[in-house]
């Protein structure tokens, strides 16, 4: 309950009760801080807001954090990314740093070419669950295993989108995809690969983090998780790993305003979300 | 010359140490070896060409001058290949039966001059050495920084019994009247290496 | 410097090192192995990178990546390890990343794969194949600077004979002239400025400054690895002038052939020897005119006929064409087998010739 509003002149809220009390705010005057811009449309290092994805898709979003992670951290005129394939690739056009873009699945194994030639560089690769999880789950292992200083950014909607929706490794027990169309079965199909656990067990990793961007806390935190992973793997310390859980609106058999749901109830139950190793 | 024995005598050792010493000595070298996956008790085999200018040979040869032989489990293969009149340089503590045939015999107890040296597990750098001795192909100093370069760093307690080794082969013989011939220098064909660019 | 006894492969490792190579990926495979050793001992001595790899896979991805941000990078395998590299050959070629492959392969049963390669896309692979230790010690250093030239990923064939055998040499570095900036590699630092690189197979380009595209991109390669084709070929032609039986072989082969072709021809025999040095660009056009004068054409290869359809193509059904090798390697499967020497291609040769005269 909010109570009415004792506000006098200054049009600053007067907490009610003590400290403790919420802060209340007078919506009976202009503010005091005057109205500003905080972020444009594009976020920083974006060349375009034309980008393919579909509406509704978690992957700009992701896309938004990586830059502002970037550019927060100075690293823009240090970054190489290194991308695999998928709906994502189309970032190597849309963003103003250098970007190689890679076989399906190898991009830790091309970072590391990159990295150990350019050590001072901060070297990222960006691959979907499709592509890391699947085709390229030996090249992560590695890579962490070494303790390659650099960051993966897994982008994982359970799905390979770019090809129409069908089942990849990380796919969600009961998921619908196009070659699971009654939901992934654990005795017809297996079970989904938590590659975020897997590199977290390994030694030459020394952060591994799982965010979403299906509602405005997770973004926030994934932002923080994205930052962190950067700082570590340019200041040396090891292998660094964010993954980020997105929608897919149209490989996932849902209407597209129940994408944020479905990973909050059904994806989250099998991929929990927070930092699961900051050494 | 063809080298054999059986895979943990030295024989790999003891042609690489010959090439080496060679090659510090001024000549140019050639050699290629043969063995079985296994580490030790199968067939060996080294061959090394030395020249003194222009070396042209194949590096798996038709015939030779010179053998060293080790052990006769395998001598039929080098027999094969031994050209009339060669030299033959075997280990005779180990060698039962002395192979016969058109070619210079030199008998060396190389086993037994190795244990009286106190390097049981160098008899093919005794034999080395007398070989070396016998042809006048490589100086026995030669072969003696050849082998301190060849030996890794983790084996280097076997420095001084290995030098014993090749002085003691060395000392046990006496030289050929003839030295050893150098291969004949380079046939002259109308040979042209093009490109287009 | 002195000549040193040096064995193939670290020789090769030496001559990389000494044209700039300063990144080295590999995954253990015999008879490549030696010269992942000898990269992985030399490379730390010069401030290099040698990475032993958990996959073929991986280590070609690796040196694509390292040739990427501007450094000379080498890879090799062998056989069914250079088959797992083909996809990211292919892709470098069309995405424009030089790197050397090593490919020390298992007798010489690699042709198709060296010259045809087996990845997607119009590429070509320029492929040279050394007769020997020293030529090999030469190749590696063209190679590099051809690589960085054209862009491009390149290859050496050696095999058993080239990795495995000791030789003096003396590694000399050789100056094979300037080459452009490398103003395409990737360093991040030109992030934020709206010049930021890019190296993508599809060309596509940034928003607001798009590139060729995947149709124009292609036919872009397509038109250089013409050109490649046109002043990259090397080959060796022994007595070839007048003569009236031409023998071709490729690689460690040629010195085997060319010791019996030089006793036929010391004996009268009108005979001659080819010997291609670029695999692909085949030499077509200096083997046609060696084989001007020739009734006959022989192809020397330990397989069971690979090169041979580059040679038929070569003299254009003008001269018959036949083989005289066959498959043979020996009991480790590393090394060409039995036919592999001076009599026993002596005695093919020496029949083929009786054949004909019949």
């Amino acid at each position: 309950m909010t109570t009415p509003s004792p506000a006098g002149p200054t049009g600053a809220g007067v907490p009610a009760g003590g400290p403790a009390a919420a802060v209340l705010i007078a919506t009976d005057a202009p503010p005091t801080v005057p109205n500003r811009k905080v972020a444009g449309a594009l976020a920083p290092l974006q060349l375009s807001g034309e980008h393919h994805l579909c509406p509704g898709c978690g992957h700009p979003v992701a896309w938004r954090l990586l830059l502002e992670a970037i550019a927060e951290l100075g690293l823009a005129n240090r970054a190489i990314g290194v991308v695999g394939h998928g709906c994502y690739t189309n970032i190597v056009s849309l963003a103003d740093i250098d970007f190689l873009q890679c076989l399906h699945g190898r991009a830790p194994a091309v970072a590391t070419g990159v990295k150990r030639v350019q050590p001072d560089t901060a070297v990222f690769t960006l691959q979907g669950d499709g592509d890391l999880a699947s085709e390229g789950l030996a090249e992560v292992l590695h890579a962490a295993a070494r303790g390659e200083r650099i960051t993966t950014i897994m982008l994982n909607n359970g799905v390979f989108g770019d090809t129409g929706g069908q089942m990849t490794a990380a796919s969600v027990v009961g998921q619908r995809t196009k070659t699971s169309l009654d939901g992934r079965q654990p005795e017809a199909h297996g079970y989904p690969v938590p590659v975020a656990e897997l590199v977290a067990t390994l030694q030459g990793s020394v952060y591994v983090a799982r965010g979403a961007v299906h509602n405005a806390g997770s973004v926030a935190k994934t932002k923080r998780y994205l930052k962190r992973a950067f700082e570590l793997a340019t200041s040396g310390a090891g292998f660094t790993f964010v993954e980020v859980l997105t929608m897919c609106p149209t490989g996932w058999f849902l209407p597209t305003a129940d994408g944020p749901d479905y990973i909050q109830d059904t994806f989250e139950q099998t991929y929990p979300l927070g930092a699961l190793k900051d050494v | 010359m063809l080298l054999t024995g059986i895979g943990g005598q030295g024989v790999q050792l003891a042609a690489k140490t010959l090439a080496m010493a060679a090659t510090a000595e001024g000549h140019q070298v050639l050699m290629s070896s043969h063995y079985g996956g296994e580490m030790r008790g199968g067939q060996t085999e080294a061959s090394v060409v030395i020249a003194d200018e222009g070396l042209r040979s194949v590096p798996i040869l038709e015939s030779v001058w010179s053998a060293y032989v080790m052990h006769a489990r395998y001598w039929p293969a080098v027999a094969d290949r031994l050209r009339p009149g060669g030299v033959v340089v075997a280990n005779s503590t180990v060698v039962d039966e002395l192979p016969t045939g058109d070619f210079r015999l030199f008998p060396v107890p190389a086993g037994q001059l190795a244990v009286e040296v106190g390097a049981v597990m160098s008899s093919g750098f005794v034999l080395l050495g007398a070989y070396g001795a016998i042809t006048g192909l490589v100086g026995v100093e030669a072969l003696v920084s050849a082998m301190r370069e060849l030996v890794p760093p983790y084996r280097t307690q076997h420095l001084v019994v290995n030098e014993a080794a090749l002085r003691a082969g060395a000392g046990a013989v006496t030289a050929l009247d003839a030295p050893a011939p150098f291969g004949a220098p380079a046939r002259s064909a109308r040979a042209s290496v093009g490109t287009a660019g | 410097m002195a000549p040193q006894l040096l064995q193939g492969s670290d020789a090769v490792a030496q001559a990389a090192i000494a044209a700039g190579c300063r990144f080295f990926a590999g995954y253990p495979m015999l008879p490549f192995t030696d010269l992942l050793e000898s990269m992985a001992r030399r490379l730390p001595e010069v401030d290099g990178v040698c990475m032993n790899a958990e996959s073929e896979i991986e280590a070609v991805n690796m040196a694509l990546g390292a040739g990427a941000a501007g450094a000379r990078a080498g890879t090799g395998s062998c056989g069914q390890g250079i088959a797992l590299m083909q996809e990211a050959i292919a892709e470098a070629a069309l995405n424009e990343v030089p790197f050397v492959v090593f490919n020390m392969a298992r007798g010489q049963q690699d042709y198709f794969q060296a010259t045809r390669g087996g990845g997607w896309g119009d590429y070509r692979t320029l492929c040279f194949a050394p007769k020997d230790v020293s030529e090999a010690v030469e190749h590696t250093q063209l190679l590099f600077h051809l690589a960085d030239q054209y862009r491009a990923p390149v290859m050496l064939y050696g095999d058993y004979l080239i990795a495995h055998t000791y030789m003096s040499v003396d590694v000399v570095p050789i100056d094979f002239g300037p080459l452009p900036p490398k103003d395409w590699a990737l360093d991040g630092s030109l992030g934020g400025t709206g010049k930021s690189r890019q190296i993508w197979t599809w060309a596509m380009g940034k928003a607001g400054d798009p590139g060729p595209g995947p149709d124009l991109h292609w036919q872009r390669i397509a038109e250089k690895f013409e050109e490649m084709a046109r002043v990259e070929t090397r080959w060796e032609s022994i007595d070839c002038e007048g003569a009236e039986t031409v023998v071709v072989s490729f690689g460690t082969a040629g010195p085997f052939v060319e010791q019996v072709v030089g006793e036929l021809r010391a004996d009268g025999v009108r005979i001659g020897a080819f010997r291609p040095i670029t695999l692909w660009p085949f030499p077509e056009a200096a083997l046609a005119e060696a084989c001007r004068s020739a009734d006959r054409v022989l192809v020397f290869e330990v397989n069971a006929g690979q090169m041979i359809d580059d040679v038929r193509l070569a003299v254009a059904g003008r001269v018959p064409v036949s083989p005289l090798g066959r498959v043979s390697i020996d009991f480790s499967g590393m090394r060409q087998g039995e036919i592999l020497t001076v009599p026993w291609i002596r005695d093919r040769v020496h029949q083929a010739i009786k054949e004909v005269k019949v």
